[in-house]
């Protein structure tokens, strides 16, 4: 890419907007600038960054997963309560992992083999899953499996799974140097995905078949397999999302990041993704996640009460679109007024000679 | 007639009666007339965000802000009737804040262009804000005795209300097959450009769409706040997207140009059912989310077999007729070849 594309590129605006936004907060209350404090608070926001990220890439197709946020509960569930079964911690965590894997795909295989629409097949699914996770507990039961503690696995249907050990919740409350852990996973997945985009073959295919499925079809994509493979990558990285959550809130709940949603797509298509397909970045996924986060937490810190923060992310998203798709009238009203003008020269060059 | 019994209303009217009389053999009391109609009662709201919501996805939109203007009418409604303003005026203030809302929304939509999901999910969490600027976030209470009088009373055992929504929903369906105008709502989803060509106002039509998605969301809210009797900050959460499953339940493509108002109708009965079933199966109701989602997908795919089946057969036809023609072609060509 030219310098001069670069800096024209959405994913710049994202960065310059980020740098504002940190050095205006910085300024409203030095105490925000603090690196320390400012890395600190990715944690609460990492999971976020992370479902964004898997959801990028099923946008890209053209395609939407509004169901990762009921996938993200029951991988955290399912981890608890492999634990509380007298799983070792390890395999529980493939276990969630896993089952995040299969969510994920079998949203895949419906939309890749009817044509009813995504949103349609991953609402039904939210709802599934979401069911799921909530009456995993009173199933296993049922089902007469031993739990320790009296009140059997029904004790944990709407509170918290606690006392997950130490080697676990490092993954959300510890740290490398001074990168909180859940900002490293973060920051891992979004190069292995942008890693994907940019230079495999699956990633070319990701992006043709949000161009045009018919083109990507005569061109011989196979499109069935890279959408149950995309699908099921979400599954994998919102089950990640939410056990890194669960290890920074040290407990294994079922309706863990249902409210996450709205951030998740607003910092996807603030990213700059369309929700049409086959344009967006996983880096503007990322710069968006961190201007949304931090803006989150420097309301906060400006003592604005959290109740105005869904107004705010709303607006944001409303206005991206909306300022994008104005860019795009400029643009075109541009080109059109150029290739008026060259017309006219031409016209007036043609009349000169005759 | 026989329109009717093939049409997908149908399918899923059978589904939901041939639910009740299977639940009913387990535990008989589900066919007490009582428990059909507080089945009807509790279902008001989700039917009448449902109704919103079909004009939308009728025109190939969708809205997922329905839940949230219906929680924010209903703050409207309760503030209003807590300031002393008269219960008549105080439901025009509920139906007014749904107009105001979904014209916002319309505005995004049709004048700038954003994308529909985009533009309601953010005003979905703008109105949710709204909801808790306006209230600090604290129930509201102590209502007037005249609401909740109005969602007691009974006639013929049937609550005033089922009746006011039962005349609505009937007087709409005559309205929509008589008004000339509800065509252009087809049109519209079916074939946005050709539909332009034609000289409708696609603007104006996608712009009432989803004004009326706001205005029967303040309807629903009136109904909610009558039903409960106070206004706790997750009215409506969640409820749309029940709407647009309810919807989509009863046949209305997400890709326009189908549907009508019985979809809505009988979609949102049917998610409500499902509910009330759980509880006669004695099933926990940690598992009622999961169901609504297992029959909302069976239903769709079911749906997308059927269709494929009918396409198959008539593309087989099609190609047995080609088939035909070539070899009658064949035939005549062979005694002129001898000829020569």
């Amino acid at each position: 890419m030219k310098a001069a594309a670069v800096f024209k590129s959405w994913e710049f605006m994202l960065a310059v907007v980020l740098v504002l936004e940190l050095l205006v907060l910085g300024m409203i209350n030095p105490a925000f600038l603090n690196i320390e404090n400012l890395l600190f608070s990715t944690s609460d926001f990492a999971h976020v960054i992370i479902a964004a990220i898997g959801l990028t890439l099923i946008i890209m197709t053209g395609g939407i997963d509004i169901s990762g946020v009921s996938i993200m509960g029951l991988a955290s569930i399912v981890l608890g309560l492999a634990f509380i079964a007298g799983v070792p911690i390890g395999f529980a965590v493939i276990i969630a992992l896993g089952v995040g894997i299969a969510a994920g795909a079998f949203n895949g295989a419906v939309v890749a083999n009817t044509d009813v629409n995504p949103l349609i097949v991953t609402l039904a699914t939210l709802f599934l899953y979401a069911g799921i996770a909530t009456g995993l507990p009173t199933l296993l039961d049922m089902l007469g499996f031993q739990a320790y503690g009296a009140g059997g696995f029904e004790a944990y249907q709407y509170e918290g799974i606690t006392g997950l050990p130490k080697a676990f919740t490092w993954i959300g409350s510890g740290r490398i140097g001074w990168v909180p852990m859940p900002l490293v996973v973060a920051l891992l997945l979004a190069a292995v995905a942008t890693w994907v985009m940019l230079f495999t073959r699956f990633g070319r295919y990701l992006k043709l078949i949000g161009v045009s499925p018919a083109v990507a079809h005569f061109t011989g994509v196979p499109i069935k397999r890279t959408l149950v493979t995309v699908y099921a990558m979400n599954g994998f990285a919102v089950a990640i999302a939410g056990l890194v959550l669960t290890a920074y809130l040290g407990s294994a709940r079922s309706d863990l990041g249902s409210e996450a949603l709205l951030s998740i797509i607003t910092a996807v298509v603030l990213g700059g993704s369309s929700i049409y397909g086959g344009q967006g970045s996983v880096i503007g996924t990322l710069l968006a996640g961190f201007v949304l986060g931090f803006m989150r937490q420097g309301l906060l810190a400006l003592g604005i009460s959290s109740d105005v923060v869904p107004v705010i992310i709303g607006l944001l998203l409303v206005g991206s679109v909306a300022l994008r798709i104005g860019l795009a009238k400029l643009s075109t009203a541009r080109a059109n007024r150029a290739a008026f003008a060259a017309e006219q020269m031409a016209v007036e060059g043609n009349g000169g000679r005759s | 007639m026989k329109k009717i019994l093939k049409s997908r209303e149908f399918l899923v009217l059978a589904l939901l009666v041939a639910m009740i009389l299977a639940v009913s053999t387990v535990n008989a009391a589900v066919l007490r007339p009582l428990t059909l109609i507080n089945i009807v009662n509790s279902s008001l709201f989700l039917v009448l965000i449902a109704i919103g919501q079909m004009f939308v996805v009728m025109t190939r939109g969708i809205d997922v802000s329905v839940g949230a203007i219906a929680g924010l009418s209903a703050v409207i409604f309760g503030m209003a009737l807590n300031a002393g303003i008269p219960l008549p005026l105080a439901m025009v203030c509920a139906l007014l804040t749904g107009l105001v809302c979904g014209s916002v929304n319309a505005a995004g939509i049709v004048f700038v262009g954003i994308p529909p999901i985009i533009m309601t999910l953010g005003t979905l969490g703008a109105y949710r804000g709204l909801m808790r600027v306006l209230t600090g976030g604290s129930w509201i209470e102590s209502i007037p005795q005249s609401i909740k009088t109005l969602a007691v009373t009974r006639y013929m055992s049937v609550p005033l209300m089922v009746w006011a929504v039962a005349a609505l929903i009937i007087v709409l369906a005559i309205l929509l097959s008589r008004i000339k105008a509800v065509r252009n709502f087809y049109a519209v989803g079916d074939n946005r450009e050709g539909a332009y060509l034609l000289g409708i106002n696609v603007r104006a039509t996608e712009f009432t769409a989803y004004a009326l998605a706001g205005l029967f969301s303040g309807a629903a809210a009136i109904v909610f706040t009558g039903q409960i009797g106070f206004v706790p900050m997750q009215t409506g959460s969640g409820q749309e997207l029940k709407a647009i499953a309810a919807v989509v339940l009863g046949g209305v493509s997400l890709m326009g140009g189908t549907g009508t108002i019985w979809s809505a109708v009988i979609g949102a009965l049917f998610l409500t059912t499902v509910d009330s079933m759980m509880i006669f199966l004695k099933v926990p109701g940690s598992w009622n989310n999961a169901v609504a989602g297992a029959v909302l997908l069976a239903i769709v795919v079911f749906d997308y077999l059927i269709r494929r089946a009918v396409r198959n057969r008539q593309l087989a036809m099609r190609a047995a007729e080609m088939h035909h023609a070539e070899q009658d072609h064949d035939t005549r060509l062979q005694p002129r070849e001898a000829v020569r």
